[in-house]
């Protein structure tokens, strides 16, 4: 099968964000990785794009994406003084949506920054 | 006073770890950024480099080091105090050394090498920042650092844990002026470490609700601030099912970060770098989330905070 090659990849598992990394992945995972360290290779290979949890889960059970978005959204609007943590793993374009969210239900952004 | 790692591959003759592991932690490291690499200044890459490194006990980073510091569990802001007076040739009671782990030589040796150098680097790791005197041996090995440049040319850089923890520095400082544990109760920023950091919020029990996106604070916080999560609706964005997830009201799976979702995060030096996901992910992004999750919140009544800190509607 036709693999498909991503030259200088971006790892984002540790602080360093090595973007040389070479990755050979098919339709639903990486099975080769190329100048990773153990622990990207790890990191890679661990993620797949297979179907392995449910969309959603709302009070341990399953539930559709715009359910799920709903009840989210009810919780941080009645809530007095929500929290928005975490940050490390996520993108730069989510953060600043997520600083956007906290400022309009008025509530605590956070990152691992302060453990 | 920081610079890129590209400077440090290029410049700097003294390199100093000091609470860190990077040969398990960051294993490229030494090789792609700091130690190895050829560099402008640095023709003949290790060789014309010194590595000093300063931990508490001895880890598989000591076999590339030129000289290990065992310090004392916990003495770190003593012996940087140490290093800034030795440095000024001011006086140091050789005495008062001994809790340190130290001798008077290894410090004053280790002064003598901070000073000679042509640019020296300093990366500070956990070992150094979450122990005891936490932030404030933070701020000792930087005005450590800053005192150095009188004599010759030194930065320093904290050795970042998390993929794009850098990132989320950089967005919240220029959205809110401050890096993280903002505040955004009042409708305008306020920033206050002790207050309105996580895990003291947490274990106050100040916080009715939460989101958390990017993190597994199940599996890594003090207990008492996990069962308060678990008391409040707590919802979690994650591409796995996390510890977090079991005790959260809802849980949206997402995709992976670089490797299903596209996108940008900043390295430890803080040079942005954008995302080259191989794979497509049949779970939303996300950034796609967040978003749809502050489109539902505006579509409610808007509100303002009252005075006794409740909501009022407008």
């Amino acid at each position: 099968m036709e693999l498909n090659v991503v030259k200088n990849a971006t790892c984002t598992f540790c602080g360093c964000v090595c973007d040389d990394i070479e990755l050979h992945a098919n339709h639903e995972r990486i099975v080769k990785t190329k100048r990773a360290c153990i622990l990207g290779e790890a990191w890679f290979k661990h993620h797949t794009a297979e179907r392995l949890y449910p969309d959603a889960l709302i009070d341990g059970k399953p539930a559709s994406v715009d359910e799920a978005i709903e009840k989210a959204a009810e919780f941080l609007y009645r809530a007095d003084m929500p929290l928005v943590y975490g940050l490390s793993n996520v993108t730069c374009e989510t953060q600043r949506e997520a600083v956007h969210l906290a400022e309009i239900i008025g509530g605590v952004i956070d990152s691992h920054t302060s453990l | 006073m920081s610079c890129t790692l590209g400077e440090v591959k290029n410049r700097a003759d003294l390199i100093i770890y000091w609470g860190g592991n990077p040969a398990e932690c960051h294993p490229r490291h030494f090789t792609k950024y700091s130690l190895m690499p050829k560099g402008k200044f640095v023709p003949n890459g290790r060789k014309d480099r010194t590595m000093v490194l300063v931990d508490i006990r001895e880890t598989p980073s000591v076999k590339a080091a030129d000289l290990f510091l065992q310090v004392r569990p916990g003495k770190d802001f003593e012996v940087v105090t140490a290093l800034r007076a030795l440095i000024k040739n001011q006086r140091v009671d050789k005495d008062r050394l001994v809790e340190t782990g130290l001798t008077f030589e290894q410090l004053q040796d280790f002064a003598g090498i901070l000073k000679k150098a042509r640019f020296g680097v300093l990366f500070f790791g956990m070992g150094l920042s979450m122990t005891r005197g936490k932030h404030m041996n933070s701020a000792s090995v930087l005005t450590l650092v800053a005192e150095l440049n009188a004599f010759t040319k030194f930065v320093a850089m904290p050795m970042r844990g998390h993929g794009n923890v850098t990132g989320s520095d950089m967005v919240i400082r220029w959205t809110t002026g401050y890096p993280f544990g903002v505040n955004l109760c009042r409708g305008y920023p306020r920033f206050n470490p002790g207050e309105f950091s996580t895990v003291d919020l947490l274990l106050r029990g100040d916080n009715d609700a939460a989101l958390i996106l990017g993190a597994d604070p199940g599996a890594t916080m003090p207990q008492p601030a996990i069962d308060h999560l678990a008391r409040i609706p707590t919802i979690v964005l994650d591409p796995k099912v996390t510890h977090t997830s079991q005790l959260a009201r809802v849980h949206i799976t997402t995709a992976a970060t670089g490797i299903s979702a596209p996108g940008t995060a900043y390295r430890m030096d803080e040079v942005p770098l954008p995302l080259r996901p191989p794979l497509k992910s049949p779970y939303p992004t996300d950034e796609e989330i967040v978003r749809r999750i502050r489109q539902a919140v505006q579509g409610k009544p808007p509100w303002l905070p009252n005075s006794n800190g409740k909501r009022r509607l407008v």
